[in-house]
């Protein structure tokens, strides 16, 4: 009576051609793909159980050996300080100014680079046009420029356009890199995306960007949340380029993060640090968390046949 | 000079010559049918007509207005696609209204003809659905409301029914000739279905390899095919086109068809005087299932039956007919029987060939000689 059952269970496995035995022989390979699967993910999880453990600890407990130990006394003052009283620049002003900064550097990067990907990919896809196979290989080539290369002639860009050592001179530099990535991106989508439906918004009277704006892009969810989890994290993480062309107060949250930390003065607030840390990194980890729940496949169904 | 004049009208993909000089002339209120085998030029056509694809020579005109370098949108046309092509993201309601939105109609009057159309193709529950919630048969009618907003001057369908199965795809049929007759507006119409086209049509334009092989009504497409193709494409089963050769019989013309085993029939064909010249030539005789019957089924207004015992092949019962297969002039022929013949494979049984619906064909021009 118990067979079908401990049949069914053991399908999901892998493993369908254990039809009998006894339940704990028809549940072990699970037991041993969860006990696999739990490992891995304390693995992963350790550093970040550190980092957050030892952000609430005063800065004894952590020097006193006890890394791994939770808070004997939890507090909120590394978090605090780190925030707004840590000495980065000249003045105390924790990682909040630098915060903004990446904020105000990220989103714009990231949205003007995502559009103009999508457009690139809506003409190359559907405008085609001589050269089309061309431009798009040059466009590519972009994926797979190393950043040191650009660093001198784009400084010397930037302080020609005026722009060097700010923080719209970052976007500029990131939204330059970002487009390579969205154009692939978005050329790809859109080349499964059916012609016919552009020739339908045509003959509608749909000029070139009505069709972009009404037809194409509330289309492409999918890919713009892949492009934007993308893109927001390389800019957000970089650290090289907001080294290079940030002046103190353009800098963002990468390089203040290390500044905080390298700052050679007093006794290394571990506490501090990790807080810093974990705030360095929370926007990208929050943007997996909300985009990812919109990364739904299937939009076009039922555009076309089917 | 027709309402959509297409005048000699060529295209070119590169190197590819898809359509070489059509000339079609369509009146106003006609539902012109363009039918032919797959990659012919249809869609290259109607896109053309709709702007869609530029015209590599030659002209098309709406009305007397030249159309060749008119938008789409300016053409005052409205196509149904293949695939429907509906917009994924916007509802029912959101599809029809679009194109008048574009072309800036005010919102109430936008409301007033959605509202017109949904209940012409009752569609009226589903305005607020996604296209990705609809079944087949409920895209193409909306398709068919986006494009009945715009009160087109000539509506464009490129195979419509296609994705459909067979049962909607009668129903549909009937829904888009009553439309038309409600509407009266010009349609022009790509199918390869010859059934589709003949039931449809005011006229049928037969395409093959770029070409237009012939335009003419049904009537005249199925019974007077201007050539071999025309006779093969249109009608199911297809027309049997047979070799043969010309005789006299009966003082008249006649047509010697060869049977398996050495013996032959020759049948008296007095509408073809035009052969008596050609006396011993080879020629392929064309004639239709439903021409060559059991006695009880034959025409008997016709003046030319001729009862002929015929070894039969092979019976396939089809419902409502019986097909015959016989070897004649060393193909397999088909007749159309009554679903209750008494015909048997292997045995004799009694064809009554209708002459006066036979037609003659060049073997080498292919071209219709009587
Ligand atoms: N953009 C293009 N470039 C090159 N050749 C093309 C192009 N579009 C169509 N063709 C060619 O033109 C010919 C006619 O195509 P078309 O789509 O008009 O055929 P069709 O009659 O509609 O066929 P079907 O019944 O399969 O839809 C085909 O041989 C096709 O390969
Ligand atoms: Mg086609």
């Amino acid at each position: 009576m118990a067979a079908p059952t401990a049949n069914a269970v053991t399908a999901g496995t892998g493993d369908p051609a254990r039809t009998g035995g006894t339940r704990l022989s028809a549940r072990l390979p699970r037991l041993v793909l969860y006990a696999l699967l739990g490992a891995f993910c304390l693995y992963y999880l350790l550093p970040l159980y550190v980092m957050v453990v030892n952000s609430f600890k005063p800065l004894e407990e952590i020097t006193s050996g006890g890394m791994m130990a939770l808070p004997g006394s939890w507090t909120g003052a590394p978090w605090r300080t780190a925030w707004s009283e840590a000495q980065i620049g000249v003045q105390p002003t924790g990682l909040r100014p630098y915060f903004l900064n990446s904020l105000l550097m990220v989103v714009p990067a990231v949205t003007i680079a995502t559009l103009l990907g999508a457009l690139n990919g809506y003409v190359l896809t559907k405008w085609r046009f001589r050269g089309a196979t061309v431009l798009f290989g040059l466009i590519l080539f972009g994926c797979f420029i190393p950043f040191q290369i650009v660093l001198i002639p784009m400084a010397r860009t930037l302080g020609f356009i005026g722009a060097a050592g700010t923080v719209r001179g970052l976007v500029f530099v990131h939204v330059v890199y970002g487009i390579s990535f969205a154009t692939l991106y978005f050329r790809n989508y859109y080349a499964a995306f059916p012609t016919e439906l552009i020739r339908a918004a045509q003959i509608d009277g749909a000029g070139f960007f009505q069709i972009f704006f009404r037809i194409l892009l509330p289309s492409s969810g999918p890919i713009a949340v892949v492009c934007v989890i993308w893109l927001f994290t390389n800019i957000w993480n970089d650290f090289l380029f907001g080294a290079s062309f940030a002046d103190y107060d353009s800098q963002p949250m990468t390089v203040a993060l290390n500044n905080l930390v390298q700052s050679s003065t007093g006794v290394k607030e571990y506490n501090v640090h990790f807080a810093g840390a974990i705030m360095a990194a929370l926007p990208t980890l929050l943007v997996y968390i909300v985009a990812g729940r919109f990364f739904v496949r299937g939009l076009m169904s039922g555009s076309v046949k089917g | 000079m027709g309402f959509l004049d297409i005048d000699r009208v060529t295209k070119s993909f590169g190197a590819v010559k898809v359509l070489n000089e059509t000339d079609i002339s369509v009146e106003k209120g006609e539902f012109l049918v363009l039918v032919g085998p797959s990659g012919c030029g249809k869609s290259t056509l109607l896109n053309m007509i709709a702007g869609l694809e530029s015209v590599t020579a030659g002209e098309i005109r709406i009305d007397g207005a030249r159309m060749n370098d008119v938008r789409p949108a300016e053409r005052n046309i409205a196509m149904v696609f293949q695939s429907y092509a509906l917009y994924p993201n916007m509802t029912v309601r959101g599809n029809i209204s679009f194109g008048m939105e574009m072309h800036k109609i005010p919102k109430a009057e936008r409301e007033e003809k959605i509202a017109q159309v949904a209940e012409l193709l009752q569609i009226t529950n589903l305005l607020d659905r996604k296209p990705g919630q609809l079944s087949g048969g409920q895209r193409q009618r909306v398709a068919m409301g986006r494009a009945l907003t715009r009160d087109p001057d000539v509506f464009l369908f490129d195979e419509p029914l296609s994705n459909l199965d067979a049962k909607l795809r009668v129903d549909m049929r009937t829904e888009i000739k009553k439309l038309h007759q409600k509407l009266g507006t010009t349609i022009v119409y790509v199918t390869h279905d010859q059934i589709e086209a003949l039931t449809l049509s005011t006229r049928i334009a037969v395409m093959y390899a770029g070409d237009v092989q012939q335009i003419g009504t049904p009537q005249q497409i199925y019974d007077d095919p201007a050539n071999m193709f025309v006779a093969g494409f249109m009608g199911s089963p297809a027309m049997n086109l047979l070799p043969a050769t010309v005789a006299r019989a009966e003082g008249g013309p006649a047509v010697r068809l060869d049977l398996a085993g050495g013996e032959a029939v020759t049948l008296p064909f007095p509408r073809a005087t035009g052969l008596d010249a050609r006396e011993g030539e080879a020629i392929v005789l064309g004639i239709r299932p439903e021409a060559m019957t059991d006695p009880e089924g034959a025409d008997r207004d016709s003046g030319a039956l001729h009862r002929v015992d015929l070894p039969v092949d092979v019976v396939e019962p089809a419902g409502s007919d019986t097909y015959v297969t016989v070897s004649l002039g060393g193909k397999d022929a088909i007749g159309r029987f009554r679903a209750h013949t008494a015909a048997e494979s292997g045995a004799r049984a009694p064809f009554v060939f209708d002459m006066e619906k036979a037609v003659a064909f060049d073997p080498d021009t292919e071209r219709r000689i009587a």
